[in-house]
């Protein structure tokens, strides 16, 4: 049990600003996981709180305790490294006891630690290997193995799937979502996969150059994005966006877009640019949707369950995601529901 | 298959057949075996008939068989026949030949077949020549040195040029230059300065080149670039510039003709090299195995001795055989500064027994021997620790 907090936190490589007043306050036993692009800052946030790099500005409390000062050690962090870290010269025993060890607990101690984490995680049979006698998700067990005898307040994982096979990941991130299930700790993960960040988190903070874009349940990101950013960053393909500028509008609540007119209450459009979207999957070929067009159908893929299909539209280039046993034909739809508008900031109008 | 890949095939191994027996005529001649003539055209119609032949034979016989027929003809017609030599020269011709079947061996009918087999045969013997070429211009000078020293005295005046070793002679005599050597030129004594001097050198320049070189890779301070880069610098002085500054200053500490003296030199030479060696492992030595280090507790300290310590066991022991070569083969510094033979090393030792016209040449070889077989031993031996550890820095591995 811990609680997170961070205040006006900020970090600088020489000139760089990587972290910028980033204020969030976390909750007990929650799985957080930071997402955003490569460059973002999110692995720079871990390390802060694992005390691997300096806090600039601001200051970072865990049980309302500050730890800007403290050493890495005493802030009861474990992390998983996404090279795995572990100690090439050393068996995997020795690798998960060796923090132990450090701090003189007793055979027994280490040892009764040693093999209920090495259970946990179904390595028993590994402990007197060394690491190259291992494969990829073996280590990556081994690797959040040593971390669970640390003991810690809070698991940091630094993208920890990154290095792994696609069939070991998807593998692997249902073990660590079994693995929070269980041992009820918090857990704060750094990732660049969507996927992960949606089917792993209670609640996921995304970040874009430093900021922090929107923070939510993997739901609300979804379904209710704050801003352009957010609304593609999540989800593939990514969503569809058309400008709107003076054309386009009708009236102060309607817009003419695809040779629909769409109206919307409650909006007052007095700016000159907008930006509206919609998601691939929320595009249909089904014919009763409530706005219609004629797409001109440039390609398409076919994953097997889904198509992908490439349409070009009033100079936009438009994705739709469909189901692959719906027949494509010449009438594509949407409803007002799953549209969403921007404005010119690209900030969410609701 | 190609008549131009079976020609160029029997006259490439022909030659090299030829090349062979040439470097093993040369070692009997040395020995007192008196040629009339090389015999180089048989050798080579002989070798390229024979491989001329294996192409066509090679399925129906076997191996064995088919070499030990090939042996008894060529040693027949080159040894009885033409020149009529002794059963020991017959025997190494056999086993040159059997080196040379063995070679072969891999090309056959369906071998030649292919368009690019020239080219593969060319580098294969290309590579056989280099390496029989070379360790015969490498070996000969030690051969001499360790020929020389097996001599007496009234040998050596009777016929300098005579490099063959007379085993008729008992065993004390045979080794009487090394005793002699160690019984009145005090070499026990020198060997065991030359050790302590070597080995010291090795311990003092690893004690400081391991933190030096870790803080050159992982830390950050000031002037660290300057430092790293200029490293190197010391190197660009030749030593006999140093010689005579550390020589006046060395005479005022008294610390000439002592070990101490030898070992503040030898270290700081040796040191620049050791750091840049082992900072290039350093480098390539992961990060995030020191974060994760850091988490478990440990301090710079630890994580020095219990992660980077184990870790780099390739480059510090190529360090330490690098700088032990360098500290016992050392003779420079140790002709300027060492001047009482109390104080010798091996190489200072050797120096003086030569300069001096009353030391008789064996002695100085069988001295020249004591001091080459350590280091030759020792790298025969820790080879493949020294390249290993010298790439290593190189490649993240």
């Amino acid at each position: 049990m811990a609680n997170i907090k961070f205040s006006n936190v900020g970090k600088s490589f020489g000139d760089n600003k990587v972290i910028n007043n980033f204020n969030f306050l976390g909750k007990d036993d929650e799985f957080l996981v930071l997402v955003g692009p490569s460059g973002c800052g999110k692995s720079t946030l871990l390390r802060m709180i694992a005390g691997l790099e300096q806090i600039d500005e601001g200051e970072i409390q865990i049980n309302n305790e500050v730890i800007n000062e403290m050493h890495p050690s005493k802030r009861h962090t474990a992390m998983v490294f996404q090279s795995y870290a572990l100690y090439p010269h050393m068996n995997v025993y020795d690798n998960m006891s060796f923090g132990l060890k450090i701090e003189k607990k007793t055979k027994e101690e280490i040892h009764t630690k040693v093999l209920s984490a090495a259970k946990t995680l179904k390595i028993e049979d590994l402990l007197e290997r060394r690491p190259k006698e291992l494969s990829g998700g073996q280590r990556q067990r081994v690797a959040i193995g040593r971390a669970i005898t640390r003991n810690p307040k809070i698991f940091l994982f630094d993208e920890p799937l990154s290095n792994l096979d696609a069939a070991l990941r998807a593998e692997m991130r249902v073990e660590i979502s079994r693995l929070h299930q269980k041992i009820k700790t918090n857990m704060i993960y750094v990732t660049h996969d969507q996927v992960e960040a949606m089917t792993l988190a209670d609640r996921i903070v995304i970040l874009n150059n430093g900021n922090i874009e929107q923070v939510g349940t993997p739901n609300e990101i979804y379904t209710n994005p704050d801003n352009i950013f957010v609304a593609q960053f999540i989800g593939t393909p990514k969503m569809n966006i058309f400008k709107i500028n003076s054309e386009n509008i009708i009236s102060n609540n309607r817009i003419n877009i695809l040779g629909n007119s769409i109206s919307f209450s409650g909006i007052n459009l007095d700016k000159k640019n907008y930006y509206l979207g919609i998601r691939p999957e929320h595009l249909t070929f089904n014919g009763n949707q409530e706005f219609n067009f004629t797409p001109k159908i440039e390609l398409i893929e076919n994953l097997g369950n889904e198509k992908i299909v490439y349409i070009v539209s009033e100079n936009n280039q438009l994705c739709a995601k469909i189901s692959s046993d719906i027949q494509i034909n010449n009438t594509l739809g949407f409803n007002l529901k799953n549209v969403l508008l921007f404005d010119e900031n690209g900030l969410r109008i609701r | 298959m190609k008549i131009k890949n079976l020609l160029i095939y029997s006259i490439i191994s022909s030659f090299f057949l030829l090349s062979l027996i040439s470097i093993w005529k040369i070692l009997v001649t040395l020995q007192g075996l008196k040629l009339e003539n090389f015999n180089t055209q048989i050798i080579f119609i002989l070798g390229f008939l024979f491989s001329f032949l294996n192409i066509f034979i090679r399925e129906r016989l076997n191996f064995i068989v088919k070499f030990l027929f090939f042996a008894f003809i060529f040693v027949y017609v080159d040894g009885f026949l033409i020149s009529k030599l002794p059963i020991w020269y017959n025997i190494g011709i056999v086993f040159i030949l059997y080196f040379f079947a063995s070679k072969t061996k891999k090309y056959n009918y369906k071998f030649l077949k292919n368009e690019h087999s020239t080219q593969l045969i060319l580098f294969d013997f290309l590579t056989l020549f280099g390496i029989v070429l070379f360790s015969f211009v490498i070996l000969f000078p030690f051969y001499m040195m360790l020929v020389t020293s097996f001599k007496t005295q009234i040998a050596l005046l009777i016929n300098p040029l005579d490099f063959s070793i007379d085993f008729n002679q008992n065993i004390k005599d045979l080794f009487k230059s090394y005793f002699v050597i160690f019984t009145s030129y005090n070499f026990g004594k020198y060997i065991l300065t030359s050790s302590i001097v070597s080995l010291g050198t090795v311990f003092i320049t690893l004690i400081f080149a391991i933190p030096a070189a870790y803080a050159i890779a992982r830390l950050n301070f000031f002037g660290k670039t300057f430092m790293s880069t200029s490293i190197l610098i010391i190197y660009m002085f030749p030593a006999i510039v140093l010689v005579i500054p550390l020589y006046t200053v060395f005479s005022q500490l008294g610390l000439r003709n002592s070990i101490s003296g030898l070992l503040i030199v030898y270290t700081a030479t040796t040191l620049p090299v050791a750091i840049y060696m082992l900072q290039g492992y350093f480098k390539s030595i992961p990060k995030e195995l020191e974060e994760a280090a850091i988490l478990d507790k440990l301090s710079w300290f630890g994580i020095i001795i219990k992660i980077i310590l184990p870790l780099s066991i390739p480059a510090i022991s190529s360090v330490a055989l690098y700088v032990f070569m360098i500290a016992w083969n050392e003779f420079l510094f140790s002709l300027m500064f060492l001047d009482n033979p109390n104080s010798f090393t091996l190489s200072r030792a050797i120096q003086y027994l030569s300069g001096d016209a009353e030391t008789p040449r064996q002695y100085l070889m069988a001295g020249s021997v004591i001091v080459t077989l350590p280091v030759l031993f020792i790298f025969v031996y820790f080879e493949k620790y020294l390249v290993s550890g010298l790439t290593a820095g190189s490649v993240k591995g």
